[in-house]
């Protein structure tokens, strides 16, 4: 058996890599080869890039406060808080995968990372702003889609980005073709939200029945 | 109660917010259990009750989801990477009827029908968020 394809190995690879890269103060990007890939590609790539290592992995939720260069100052929903280290293994996604300058106070976030000595958390991944609403849709424009979500049928406008919106039909093909989305349909919306309007860019829509 | 071994289910996962949280998930509320935190490591589950299995109607897509009740635990694990997560029952969904048939693959194996719906804390333990939702294994 390989290294890479034992998951204890790849496992200790990973987080050694991050340890390093955190405690090193690497320069900050955005794409890694170690996963935080973009929804199309996540959703098409043949080995997930997850090891059942990160199962023990630390997880952060909340909206950033301040970020004091790679380092993301977090209010957690329940008045926790976190301080998130950005290194160079850290995958970063807002609405496509992108890189730190696309952070910007504010913005929600969801953290997986490894817990360091000093109490921050060393991401592998980082999701600015990412939600997966259950919806129905009420409205459609030309550039956007009327949504309600949750129990209580709240109201969220969805936007339809030029180039990023996709759509699935059932489960089939993505598409930038979204003519085929139909008032009253349940639909999945994976996207960015914008705390500026408290809208939605939509990723994609994944349309059922 | 501890997270077993003994098979229960295989389906797509997707994810969900609960709880206090931001944006759109702010009102998302603490779920059918009362008990939803997205920073937990929790699911929902299509049979909670009887009230819950008339919303999400399995059934309609050929799955035959066994009851289980809120505090149930399992194991959920990603079908290629073999990537686990404990979760606690806290919340009623997917609503599988929406999407019958609908199949989520990797190393050209799929699994069809949304059977079950993680935390981003639990989702983001076995794959990733950007992804929307995974092939899985579960077991109690």
């Amino acid at each position: 058996m390989t290294d890479r394809h034992d998951p204890a190995r790849r496992g200790f690879d990973r987080r050694r890599f991050l340890t390093t890269a955190a405690l090193g103060g690497a320069t900050i990007v955005g794409a890694s080869a170690l996963g935080g890939l973009d929804a199309d590609a996540a959703f098409a790539a043949p080995i997930p890039s997850l090891d059942p290592a990160i199962a023990k992995s630390a997880f952060a939720e909340g909206r950033i406060t301040a970020i004091k260069g790679s380092v993301l100052e977090v209010a957690g929903s329940y008045g926790d808080r976190h301080l998130i280290q950005l290194t160079n293994a850290t995958s970063i996604w807002k609405l496509r995968t992108t890189t730190a300058d696309a952070i910007r106070t504010g913005d929600g976030l969801y953290a997986r990372g490894v817990d360091m000595p000093d109490g921050t958390i060393a991401a592998d991944a980082v999701w600015v702003n990412i939600v997966n609403l259950f919806c129905t849709v009420r409205g459609i424009a030309k550039d956007r889609l009327h949504l309600t979500h949750g129990s209580a049928d709240h109201e969220v406008v969805g936007r339809i980005v030029p180039e990023t919106t996709t759509a699935s039909y059932l489960g089939g093909a993505l598409t930038p073709d979204l003519s085929r989305v139909r008032i009253g349909q349940s639909a999945q919306v994976l996207g960015a939200w914008r705390p500026e309007d408290d809208t939605v860019d939509i990723a994609r829509v994944t349309v059922g029945h | 109660m501890a997270c077993g071994s003994t098979s229960l289910w295989a389906g797509e996962t997707t994810w969900f917010c609960c709880g206090s949280s931001w944006g759109p998930c702010g009102s998302a509320g603490t779920g059918a259990c009362g008990t939803c935190q997205s920073s937990a490591h929790q699911a929902a589950w299509p049979n909670t009750s009887q009230a819950c299995f008339d919303i999400t109607r399995p059934d309609l897509c050929g799955e035959s989801i066994a009851r289980r009740a809120c505090g149930s635990v399992m194991n959920v694990k990603h079908q290629c990477s073999g990537a686990t997560v404990c979760v606690t029952v806290s919340d009623c969904g997917p609503r599988t009827q929406s999407f019958c048939g609908e199949a989520t693959c990797c190393n050209g194996a799929c699994r069809t029908n949304r059977v079950i719906d993680l935390t981003p804390a639990a989702f983001s333990a076995i794959g990733n968020l950007s992804s929307g939702k995974l092939p899985v294994y579960i077991y109690e």
